[in-house]
């Protein structure tokens, strides 16, 4: 119940999209085609999130040529919990369509199944 | 392009730095045209959200539009005798209420809450809306009737042979309106200020009782402490005398709130703050904020009655529909109608008490409050609990000073969370901002 408080939609957005795959390194752009959200909604976003200790943000290591060094995010442990709670508390909602709320938008505009929810 | 994503990152405090940087960093994936521009814009979002550049530039524009339209309006032309001293007295007052600040942000800091910034804006808004009503006022008394009755009684209430002169006020009345506007400010902005020890819950409720008593206060005195011009819709009322009537139970009320609101406030922010352990030193804790509750209290109920009271007044020497509405029902002569006119702007002023009594009137009931509260909640012989809400959990501080807040708070519009606080969305929000995905 407190998750669900917590949260605003738009960060339950970026947190579903993180958990598809919580190991792997994601940077903004790929985040915002996930989400939907514009690059003025998700970096706030992202900034507190990171404010919270819920993800974790480095420079890439080795850029591609020609091309700028990219910020990448992924959760961190604390921030799995959280995220887990917080989604599984929207898929509870009696209102909500579990498997959608839960997911994320891929590029392509199909939802993508959201995480085990333990 | 990305140089301009570089100069804007330095606006930034220097932990917010690779975040600008990140978006920048990020525009090239996107499309050319006008995704890429519409990522750029996102960027320079970001940069003025981080750098509080946006509430920073709006608060400000809306102080400077509001103070240019609030001098405008209230700056005196040829038609008054003493025009001079108004424009001297605006000049004084908008710099005081531009510079005040500032001296209270470098003695004491910026305001600490929502609450705080709040009451500031409210304070601020009331004294930039007595300016022009004064004005008006000053407008009215400084010229002189062309003739007829209105000269005729303007005569036999101003003195024969000074038209226009009599209501100039001394340079001291002005002096001294003005050195009570600048204490009020001062301790408004002193009890809302990040080091004053005074709890967001003590603004509030001072914020909350003051304009109960303010309403109260303006029912029995619309148009000031004058028992010639007092409550038009309470016949033959007036304050020094017994009123008849339902109006003498309203003026009852009025003394009831004036002195029961600041110690029903001191009462209920000392019993609720938290304290420290030592009882002298939670005694001084609960004094603290039963006197900031209390001054809190009479001040914003007396800046309400003042803006109420000299906006009717204003209205009636302006406006023959206020007229209608102040007096319906009463059959008044031209002369009548100008006399109590005249006697209202030349009531004006009195505010001025009003602005100087209330508080002081407010921090001893405010004090007398928390020492009930803290007869209430000293510890009891056999030990125990003292009676009280039970204190909610202290939020953790964010590395730059702030409370956390909701990580998507603002976002689109929708308002900011924060723990133990109000402002919840409806239930199905998620459910329908999620919905999107679908």
């Amino acid at each position: 119940m407190r998750s669900r408080r917590e949260f605003s939609p738009q960060t339950l957005l970026v947190l579903a999209a993180l958990c598809v795959q919580p190991s792997e390194w994601q940077h903004g752009y790929a985040l915002a085609s996930q989400t939907g959200l514009k690059s003025g909604t998700l970096y706030p976003i992202l900034i507190r999130l990171a404010d919270r200790g819920l993800v974790e943000a480095c420079w890439q290591d080795e850029p591609q040529p020609g091309r700028p060094r990219r910020h990448l995010y992924r959760l961190t442990a604390g921030g799995l919990a959280s995220a887990t709670a917080a989604l599984s508390a929207v898929a509870r909602e009696p209102t909500g369509r579990p498997a959608a709320a839960a997911g994320a938008r891929q590029p392509g505009g199909r939802g993508v199944a959201a995480p085990a929810v333990r | 392009m990305s140089w301009l994503g570089r100069a804007g990152a330095r606006l930034l405090p220097p932990g917010r730095r690779d975040w600008a940087e990140a978006v920048w960093a990020e525009a090239g994936e996107a499309p050319a045209g006008w995704p890429r521009l519409a990522w750029r814009a996102g960027g320079v979002r970001v940069i003025a959200r981080e750098a509080r550049m946006v509430r920073w530039i709006g608060s400000r524009v809306v102080f400077a539009a509001a103070t240019g339209v609030a001098a405008w309006s209230a700056w005196p032309g040829s038609a008054i005798s003493h025009a001079a001293t108004a424009r001297a007295d605006i000049i004084v007052l908008v710099v005081l209420l531009a510079g005040l600040p500032l001296l209270s942000r470098w003695l004491l800091g910026p305001p600490g809450n929502r609450t705080a910034r709040r009451l500031r804006a409210g304070c601020y808004a009331a004294i930039l809306a007595i300016m022009p009503a004064i004005a008006v006022t000053r407008l009215f008394l400084g010229a002189v009737p062309r003739g007829g009755h209105d000269l005729h009684t303007f005569h036999v209430f101003q003195g024969l042979g000074v038209p226009g002169t009599a209501t100039a006020g001394p340079p001291l009345k002005v002096v001294a309106l003005l050195v009570i506007a600048a204490c009020g400010l001062a301790v408004i902005l002193a009890l809302t200020a990040r080091r004053a020890p005074v709890a967001p819950a003590t603004l509030a409720i001072g914020a909350g009782a003051g304009p109960v008593l303010g309403a109260v206060m303006y029912a029995v005195d619309p148009l000031g402490v004058n028992k010639y011009v007092t409550a038009p819709w309470l016949r033959g009322t007036m304050t020094d005398t017994i009123p008849a009537g339902r109006a003498q139970y309203l003026v009852a009320l009025a003394w009831i709130v004036l002195f029961g609101a600041p110690l029903a406030a001191g009462l209920l922010a000392a019993w609720r703050c938290h304290v420290p352990d030592d009882p002298g030193q939670a005694a001084a804790a609960r004094a603290w904020q039963g006197v900031a509750a209390g001054l809190v209290s009479n001040s914003v109920g007396a800046l309400f009655v003042t803006v109420l009271g000299t906006g009717t007044t204003a209205l009636l020497v302006r406006s023959a529909w206020a007229r209608d509405v102040l007096y319906h029902g009463q059959h008044l002569t031209a002369s009548a109608v100008y006399g109590r006119e005249l006697f209202a702007s030349q009531n004006a002023p009195r505010y001025g008490l009003i602005c100087l009594a209330f508080p002081v009137i407010g921090a001893l009931m405010g004090l007398a409050g928390a020492g009930v509260a803290s007869g209430l909640t000293s510890p009891r012989p056999d030990g125990g609990r003292p009676p009280g809400p039970p204190g909610p959990e202290p939020l953790p501080d964010q590395p730059g000073g702030r409370r956390l807040a909701d990580a998507g708070a603002g976002q689109d519009g929708l308002p900011g969370r924060y723990d133990g606080e109000g402002g919840q969305g409806p239930p199905g929000l998620v459910g329908a901002g999620l919905g999107r995905l679908r």
